[in-house]
């Protein structure tokens, strides 16, 4: 996959302690090969990467020491148990003991004494989270960490997001869906084919997103009626029923709508994978 | 056990180690327990001396062809042939598994996040194949000891050890080689390719040298001409011998480390 071709071409964008920063895009836009770069596994072509002010290539080693990282594509020693394998991270680490550890694997509901080939694939993730927060790290790097989970755990997941941002440390948290992040992240890129699409607060991409409104009519107005309306398009017609997507304020689109016998009006808060999917796809949003 | 690196390479070659440890104390008892009847049996000799120099050079470990002395007969039975194949057959699988073995299963992006050096990591791995294979090396060294002793065989446990540490540098060499073609292509099958396919031909280069000017001429770059040159069973190792099979071993080293700071590691 990363081979000679070139996984991503132009990414810029800067990422502030205790920050929760989402990394979005679709599957094989470039995420992963952002982040394997962070960590000096593959290296950039050209171009600079710089964590903690030290540059990614030739200081990583000081970098992996600061950093926890959960892979996309998770794969532990499947001989050890959950506890050997934290044990045998703790020393690479320098971590002296397991005790913040084994809270966490608690608070995941996670037993550490199986091997690790006999736990789920959710049982698995619980580790890889654990070994990423363990020693407390001031970066947290997570390749769709909740890839796995049920909802309660994915629950305690963004509990220690937020902890860990409380504490000053920074998260940068990747996955194709946004309704992963856009609870616990406050700034989020989205990347399409390797190219950077937008780099936003969560709350400005709410706000550049449309509200959906729908009207049903007695008498539905012809199509193209509401054309001149400032911030409103029509999206689909259903006999009396029309949508219309609105932009801004409401005003004008009320104003229009009372030249009308209107029966029903149902209005829906922007919805912020509508606006995803539209970047993925290369419309802009604005 | 699961303090670095190189501890848990080797708690995960522990099983391996033991068992081949037992299969290679087993060969040497076998072998010194056949030797009575092998030496009170002239017809043997006779028989080695009608071989044609080839088959000489192939079945041969440096000194004189003999059954009747313990060297003679350790040499043609189990350091000519069975112990390096033994050998480098571990320490090429454990070497191409070193590095590429986490690449192929996925593990080296999780090792690889905690604060260890790519140098450190390939450093590690091959200390922890020396180990292994020092291990084993011991384990015959000490098998073949005893039973010479026992039997009667005739040779000193010095030069048992340097037959033995000959052999345990020999293999080093093709497995750290397995391990540098692990590291430089990700792939362990073709480091276990192109490491076996070199010992074939280093071995057939020195056994039938005897052949032709040109391989005659190749002997001396291949390193089982130095593994066994200095007939080790008699005379021991010499220096210069020991010294360039140190020297495969060391290059092969170097160039993983250079190799695998150049490496873009696969998912």
């Amino acid at each position: 996959m990363y081979g000679r071709q070139t996984g991503v071409r132009e990414l810029t964008f800067a990422v502030g302690p205790g920050e929760v920063f989402g990394f979005l895009g679709p599957n094989g836009a470039g995420k992963t090969t952002t982040i394997r770069l962070m960590l000096d596994l593959i290296r950039p072509t050209s171009g600079r990467l710089e964590i903690f002010g030290l540059d990614a290539r030739t200081e990583s080693v000081e970098i992996r020491q600061r950093t926890g990282y959960v892979p996309g594509d998770l794969r532990l020693y499947d001989r050890l148990t959950g506890r050997e394998l934290l044990e045998f991270l703790a020393h690479l680490r320098g971590v002296r003991h397991l005790r913040y550890a084994e809270e966490l694997a608690e608070r995941l509901g996670l037993g550490l004494d199986r091997p690790i080939h006999a736990l789920s694939k959710g049982n698995r993730q619980k580790v890889g989270l654990v070994q990423a927060f363990m020693h407390r790290p001031e970066l947290l790097v997570l390749d769709e960490p909740t890839a796995g989970l049920d909802p309660l755990v994915q629950q305690v997941f963004y509990d220690l997001v937020g902890e860990a941002a409380a504490e000053g440390r920074t998260v940068f948290l990747s996955s194709h869906v946004l309704s992963e992040v856009q609870h616990i992240a406050g700034r989020v890129a989205v990347v399409r084919e390797g190219l950077l699409v937008l780099v936003d607060e969560i709350e400005s991409l709410r706000e550049r997103a449309a509200t959906r409104v729908e009207a049903t009519f007695e008498e539905a107005p012809p199509p193209g009626a509401f054309a001149d309306v400032a911030g409103v398009t029509e999206v689909e017609r259903r006999g009396p029923t029309v949508v219309y997507s609105l932009r801004g304020p409401a005003d004008p689109l009320v104003k229009a709508l009372a030249r009308y016998r209107v029966l029903g009006l149902d209005s829906h808060e922007a919805d912020l994978e509508d606006v995803f999917v539209g970047l993925y796809r290369g419309e802009d949003a604005a | 056990m699961l303090r670095s690196v190189f501890a848990k390479t080797l708690r995960d070659a522990r099983r391996g180690v033991l068992w081949w440890s037992l299969g290679l104390a087993g060969l040497a008892a076998m072998m010194v327990a056949v030797y009575p009847s092998v030496r009170d049996n002239p017809s043997l000799d006779k028989l080695l001396e009608s071989y044609p120099e080839a088959l000489r050079g192939v079945i041969g470990f440096g000194g004189e062809l003999d059954y009747s002395s313990g060297a003679g007969y350790l040499g043609i039975e189990l350091f000519s042939f069975m112990v390096p194949l033994l050998l480098i057959v571990v320490t090429v699988a454990a070497g191409a598994g070193a590095v590429a073995g986490e690449e192929e299963r996925g593990t080296l992006d999780l090792l690889l996040s905690t604060p260890v050096s790519r140098r450190r990591l390939v450093v590690e791995k091959l200390g922890a194949l020396v180990v292994e294979v020092v291990v084993l090396g011991a384990v015959l060294w000490l098998a073949l000891v005893v039973g010479s002793n026992a039997g009667d065989l005739g040779v000193s446990a010095a030069h048992l050890g340097a037959a033995t540490a000959g052999a345990v540098l020999l293999a080093l060499g093709f497995g750290t080689i397995a391990l540098l073609v692990g590291a430089a292509s990700g792939r362990r099958s073709r480091a276990i390719a192109v490491a076996a396919a070199g010992a074939v031909a280093a071995y057939l280069v020195d056994s039938l040298a005897s052949l032709s000017s040109v391989l005659e001429a190749l002997q001396p770059a291949s390193p089982f001409y130095h593994y066994s040159a200095s007939d080790p069973l008699r005379h021991g190792l010499q220096a210069e011998h020991a010294a360039f099979l140190v020297a495969v071993v060391v290059a092969a080293a170097v160039l993983a480390v250079v190799a695998v700071e150049r490496r873009d590691f696969r998912t």
